[in-house]
This record gives C-alpha cells, sequence and structure tokens, in this order.
C-alpha cells in the first residue's frame, strides 16, 4: 500500500496536534506548554500548506501559513515573557501554583 | 457642527472616564476634578447642539452588510434626552464630590457613571437600532456596576443581579425587533421603519410593537417587571439620582415615543401602553405608601410617574409625555439628591429614625419642598404642567375609566409625598443628630435643581416648537408657553386634579382614623403584591447557579490552556453542520 502525500500530510498533521493537546494537557511547566502549543500550530500550518495544495490554491495556502508563522510568533514571545513574569513574582514555573484564578 | 456637537456629548465622558481610570484612586482631588469638569462640559455640548436639532438622519460610517450604517438621528427627541441625561449627569457629580467623600474607590465610581452619561446619549442619538440596543446593554451593565458599587454588601449584589437579569429581558425584546426591521428593510435604521411600516405585514409588526413594549416596561420598571427598580437603592445615591431617575429609567419612555408613529395602528398596541401605565401609576404609588425607606418610596414614586408618561404615549400624548420627562429628571433628581443629603447627614435611610429635621437642616428641607411641589404636580412648578397636560390628553384621548385611575394616581402621589415630607421633616425627632445641613458642593447642585424646578416650566414653548419642527411624524404641533399655560390653567381637567390632590391632603390631616385599612394594606404591599418575589428568586438561583459553576473555575492552567483547542474544534464542527 502506498500513501499519497496528501495522506502523510494529514498524518502528520493529526500527529503533531495530538503531541500538542497532550503536551498541554500534562505539562505542569509553563515553558514546556508554550512549547506544546508551538507543537500544536505547527500542525495547523502543515494542515494549511497540505489542504492548499490539495485544493489547487498553493499559493493561498502558504500565504495563510506565513501570517499564522507571524501571528504565532508573537503569542509565543507573549508565552514566554508572561512566563518571565511569573517566574520574578512567583520564584517558580509551576503552573500548579498559578491558582489565584480558582472560583 | 450638529455632528461634532452629538459625537462630543458621547464622547467627552467616555474620554473623562478612561481618563479617571488611568489616574486612579490615589489622588481623590483631581479625580473630582476631572470628574465634573468632563460631565460640565458634555452637558455644555448636549445643550448647545439644541438648537442645531434637525429631523435628518446624519451618516457616520457605512459598516458593511451586516452592522449596518452607524447613524445618528440628532431631532428635537433625540437631543432633548440626551441633553437631560448629561445635564442632570453633571449635577449628580457635582454632588458626589460631597457624597463620596469618604468612600473608596472613587475612580470605579466616576468612570462608571461617566461611562454611564456617554452610553445614554448614544442610546438616544443613535439612528441605527443595532447600535441603539448596544448603547442599551452598555447602560445596562454601568447600572449593573453601580448597583452593586458597594460589593461587600450582599444585598447591592442582588440589587445589582436583579437589575440586569430584568433589563436583559427587555434588551431580548429590543433585539428582536431590531432583527426582525432587519429583517424586512435589510438595514437597522430607525427611519426605515418609521417611514417604511405599511410594507410590513400586520403580524410581524405587531410582534415588533410589543417586543418593543417588553423592552420599554422592562427599562423604564413598569409593571410587571417594576420589582429591579427599588431594590436597586441600594446604589450611591448620586447614581440613584442620575440612573434611577433621571436618565436610564428614561430610555424606556424614549423608545416608545419615538416609534409611536409607526405602532399606533397596532391592533391593542396603544391599550396595552396605556394600560402598562396605569397599573405601574396605581401599584407604585400604593406601594409607595407603605414603603418605609426614603429611597424606595422615591423609587416607587419614580415608576409611578413612568407609569405617567407611558400612559401619555399610550393616548398619543408625545409632547406631554416627554414634557413630564422633562420636568420629572429634574425635581425627582431634586428629590433623590435631597434624600442623599439627608442620609449623609443621619446616617440612616428609614424613616421611622427621622422626623423633625426641619429645624436643623432648613436649605435640605426647601429644596425637598420644592421636589414635592414638582412631584404632586402644584402650581409654579414644573410637574404641575407636564402632569396636567397629560391629565388633559388622558380625558380627550384615551379611555375615561383609565382618566379616573390617573386621577386617584394624583391623589395618591399626593397623599405619599406629604407623608414622605412629614416623616422626614416633621414631628418629633426620633433619630441621630444631623451633621450638616447640605455640604458645599451639595448645595451648589440642590440649588441649581430647585431652580430647574421653579423655572423649567418657561422652557415648555420652546420644547414644544423643537419637538414639533424635528419630528415630522408624531403629530405635535407647536405652541408658545403663554399658550400652554392658558390652556392649563382653563382646563377642566387641572380643576379636577387639583380637587382631587387637595382631597388627599385633607386625607392626611384625617389619618388618625384611617389605620384599619392602611393596616390590611400593608401585609399585601410588603409583599409587593406578589411581584417582587419572582425576579429576587430569579436574581437568588442566578446565585446559585454561579456557586455551584464555580467548579468548572478550577485555576489550573492546564485545563485552561486545553479548553482553547476543544472550544475550537467545537466551533469546527458546528461550522462544518451548517456546510
Amino acid at each position: 500500500m502506498t500513501l499519497s502525500p496528501f495522506t502523510i500530510a494529514l498524518i502528520g498533521v493529526i500527529g503533531l496536534l495530538g503531541i500538542g493537546f497532550y503536551g498541554l494537557m500534562i505539562s505542569r511547566n509553563l515553558i514546556k506548554i508554550v512549547v506544546a502549543l508551538q507543537i500544536m500550530v505547527k500542525g495547523a500550518l502543515l494542515g494549511l500548506v497540505a489542504a492548499g495544495n490539495a485544493n489547487g490554491q498553493i499559493g493561498l495556502g502558504q500565504s495563510m501559513a506565513l501570517t499564522v508563522i507571524v501571528a504565532d510568533t508573537i503569542v509565543a514571545v507573549m508565552g514566554i515573557a508572561l512566563g518571565v513574569q511569573i517566574r520574578r513574582r512567583l520564584g517558580s514555573l509551576d503552573v500548579r501554583d498559578l491558582s489565584s484564578l480558582r472560583g | 457642527m450638529l455632528t461634532t456637537l452629538t459625537l462630543l456629548t458621547i464622547g467627552l465622558p467616555w474620554l473623562g472616564a478612561i481618563c479617571i481610570l488611568l489616574v486612579g484612586d490615589d489622588h481623590r482631588r483631581l479625580l473630582n476634578i476631572l470628574a465634573a469638569s468632563f460631565a460640565v462640559l458634555a452637558g455644555i455640548a448636549a445643550v448647545a447642539a439644541l438648537p442645531l436639532a434637525t429631523s435628518q438622519a446624519i451618516l457616520l460610517a457605512s459598516l458593511g452588510g451586516v452592522f449596518g450604517d452607524f447613524t445618528l438621528i440628532p431631532d428635537g427627541l433625540a437631543l432633548s434626552v440626551a441633553a437631560i441625561a448629561a445635564v442632570v449627569g453633571s449635577l449628580a457629580v457635582i454632588f458626589a464630590i460631597d457624597y463620596m467623600k469618604h468612600s473608596q474607590q472613587l475612580a470605579r465610581f466616576y468612570a462608571l457613571v461617566l461611562f454611564f452619561i456617554g452610553a445614554m446619549v448614544g442610546l438616544a442619538v443613535s439612528g441605527s437600532l443595532l447600535f441603539t440596543f448596544l448603547f442599551w446593554e452598555i447602560t445596562a451593565f454601568c447600572s449593573y456596576a453601580l448597583i452593586s458599587f458597594h460589593n461587600d454588601d450582599p444585598r447591592a449584589v442582588r440589587g445589582g443581579i436583579q437589575a440586569l437579569i430584568m433589563t436583559q429581558v427587555g434588551g431580548i425584546g429590543l433585539l428582536a425587533g431590531a432583527l426582525l426591521v432587519y429583517a424586512y428593510f435589510g438595514n437597522y435604521q430607525v427611519n426605515s421603519l418609521l417611514e417604511g411600516f405599511q410594507a410590513v405585514p400586520p403580524g410581524v409588526l405587531s410582534l415588533v410593537a410589543f417586543g418593543f413594549l417588553v423592552a420599554a416596561a422592562a427599562k423604564s420598571a413598569q409593571v410587571p417587571f417594576h420589582a429591579w427598580l427599588p431594590d436597586a437603592m441600594e446604589a450611591p445615591t448620586p447614581v440613584t439620582a442620575l440612573i434611577h431617575a433621571a436618565t436610564m429609567v428614561n430610555a424606556g419612555v424614549y423608545l416608545l415615543a419615538r416609534f409611536y408613529p409607526a405602532f399606533a395602528a397596532v391592533p391593542g398596541w396603544r391599550l396595552s401602553v396605556m394600560a402598562v401605565g396605569v397599573l405601574s401609576a396605581l401599584l407604585a404609588g400604593l406601594l409607595a405608601l407603605t414603603a418605609n425607606d426614603i429611597k424606595r418610596v422615591l423609587a416607587y414614586s419614580t415608576i409611578s410617574q413612568l407609569g405617567y408618561m407611558v400612559y401619555a404615549v399610550g393616548c398619543g400624548a408625545i409632547f406631554a409625555a416627554q414634557f413630564h420627562l422633562f420636568s420629572h429628571a429634574i425635581f425627582k433628581a431634586l428629590l433623590f439628591l435631597s434624600a442623599g443629603a439627608i442620609i449623609t447627614s443621619i446616617g440612616t435611610r428609614d424613616l421611622m429614625r427621622m422626623g423633625g429635621l426641619r429645624r436643623p437642616m432648613p436649605f435640605v428641607y426647601a429644596a425637598f419642598v420644592i421636589g414635592s411641589l414638582g412631584l404632586v404636580g402644584l402650581p409654579i412648578a414644573n410637574g404641575f404642567f407636564s402632569k396636567e397636560l397629560i391629565l388633559e390628553g388622558g380625558l380627550t384621548e384615551g379611555p375615561f375609566a383609565f382618566y379616573l385611575l390617573m386621577l386617584l394616581g394624583a391623589g395618591i402621589t399626593a397623599l405619599y409625598t406629604i407623608r414622605l415630607l412629614w416623616m422626614v421633616f416633621h414631628g418629633e425627632r426620633r433619630g441621630p443628630e444631623p451633621a450638616h445641613d447640605g455640604l458645599p458642593a451639595m448645595r451648589v447642585a440642590l440649588g441649581l435643581l430647585a431652580f430647574g424646578t421653579l423655572t423649567t416650566w418657561l422652557l415648555a414653548g420652546g420644547f414644544s416648537r423643537l419637538l414639533a419642527d424635528t419630528l415630522p411624524l408624531h403629530g405635535i404641533e407647536a405652541e408658545s408657553t403663554w399658550a400652554l399655560v392658558q390652556q392649563v390653567c382653563l382646563a377642566p381637567a387641572t380643576w379636577i386634579a387639583l380637587g382631587v390632590i387637595a382631597l388627599a391632603f385633607g386625607i392626611w390631616f384625617i389619618r388618625s382614623k384611617l389605620t384599619a385599612p392602611a393596616e390590611t394594606l400593608r401585609p399585601l404591599a410588603s409583599a409587593g403584591f406578589g411581584l417582587e418575589e419572582l425576579p429576587r428568586r430569579i436574581a437568588d438561583w442566578t446565585d446559585r447557579a454561579a456557586v455551584s459553576l464555580q467548579i468548572t473555575q478550577s485555576g489550573q492552567l492546564n485545563w485552561n490552556v486545553v479548553a482553547i483547542p476543544l472550544a475550537l474544534i467545537a466551533i469546527l464542527f458546528v461550522l462544518l453542520g451548517f456546510k
């Protein structure tokens, strides 16, 4: 059985999203959470490019992916910056210490 | 010019609110100055816009097919409501300088008040129903946040939630009406509905009309949605005077008056509007007779006076309704602010602990008496002319039974007003020694409002010309002040009403013989005729639901972050389902 390129890309997308989601659920470290989020976004990027290719609109998919890269970088920077602030104030990066929003 | 002034009236208070939030709680003097100056500037802009009023809609921005055009309709109706909000608002802010002297979190207070003033002006002048709805909800939010200002007091929190839920019911009515308008005209413009309502099928038009009636009744605290207003009395008194007497509650009457030409022909609509007004006026009057909290008495009297305005709109007496709205805003703000001065002076709201305050507080006493003249509708005060115009309109246009009930309402008004005046200022001193007779900033606000109560009826002619010139569809005739005064003085309705009021005063002096019927009324009224229980329960349910939903707020970052992708996936499936 030979897999088409699109199927391979799709497996990649689901794999990356799954890994990222798993990471979001179980990581206690704030930096790791940001990394997991990044992995999820990379899965979405791959999905965009693959979908553009399958749809025949390669340019559209790629330009969308580029836009997401830019936005995503900002998200990562913000996340890490918050992490730095939290480390300074609480002295830890463990998310279990961030429970002041508990209802 | 007109556009600039109108936008300034919305924008200045909002700008002020942002400045105040940026300054923060620590600089109290600066906060006072900022709040008062922005509010006064907005008031000046609103008054300056009045002579320029036009019936043409002004396009501000096109926001595409979904949101439609954002337009202004700066006609007499809109600008007068806006000016009342801005001017009374600025006086309430000046009063608050003294009233909130020892209060914490002053910045939050001023920011919300200013934000509210801007939103109320926006509500009035917006020509697009969608934006009217938006501003409507902002006023509801500000009202909620200010009622619950003392958020460590459970009664204040409950009152706020109750107000929010009730006005949301009204908001749904307004939104439903706006969406139906969009379905038929492809835009949200007020003017398309007013000019093209014949094109709408009668069934749909009546749906819109009754939707708006529900919205108006909820916002103006009319029966059966009135219960939130008395419970809103937990708010600081300047807020009560501003929101729950002079501005926000007027929005309902304004809405009905605005769309009267479109809905007048809907079968049963006018009768329903009149019935809502009559019921509210009478029921709230009876409740005011038995309440023992000075602010609650005034709250019930507000409901009752708003009932008069709603009734006048139902009769088609738009000018009388708007004129009473104008008068009421002034004399009720005066009464509430006087009550605020009394409350800060002796530290209680309980009428049983007042009495005999006439001698130690002559200034406040004089202000309160002038406000009472307006409320009862005795000559020289503005309330006399506006209320008589309403009763006259009711006699000529409405059913005779309703007119008689409204006359009875005028009598009840006189009765509860003299009861209030007596229990606060006359008789034996039952409570603590008053600390002051109105602080300086309070006196400024009270003095100006008292002057307004005695003189604003002189503006009747100009006001009627303003409305008649800019509202071609409402059938308002311009008349001079002198002609209106003559009309009022010569109308038999006036003399009948004055007779009823005199009778009510007479009843007050033989009150000792009437304790038996009063006692039978009391348990019934203290239960609010059963209508106040339901909203309280709803507020309690909301509270309990919030507590039980607290488990979703685990405070764990993992769950919160996981919820975001889950929600995105859910949205994806919904969108795929719609495809």
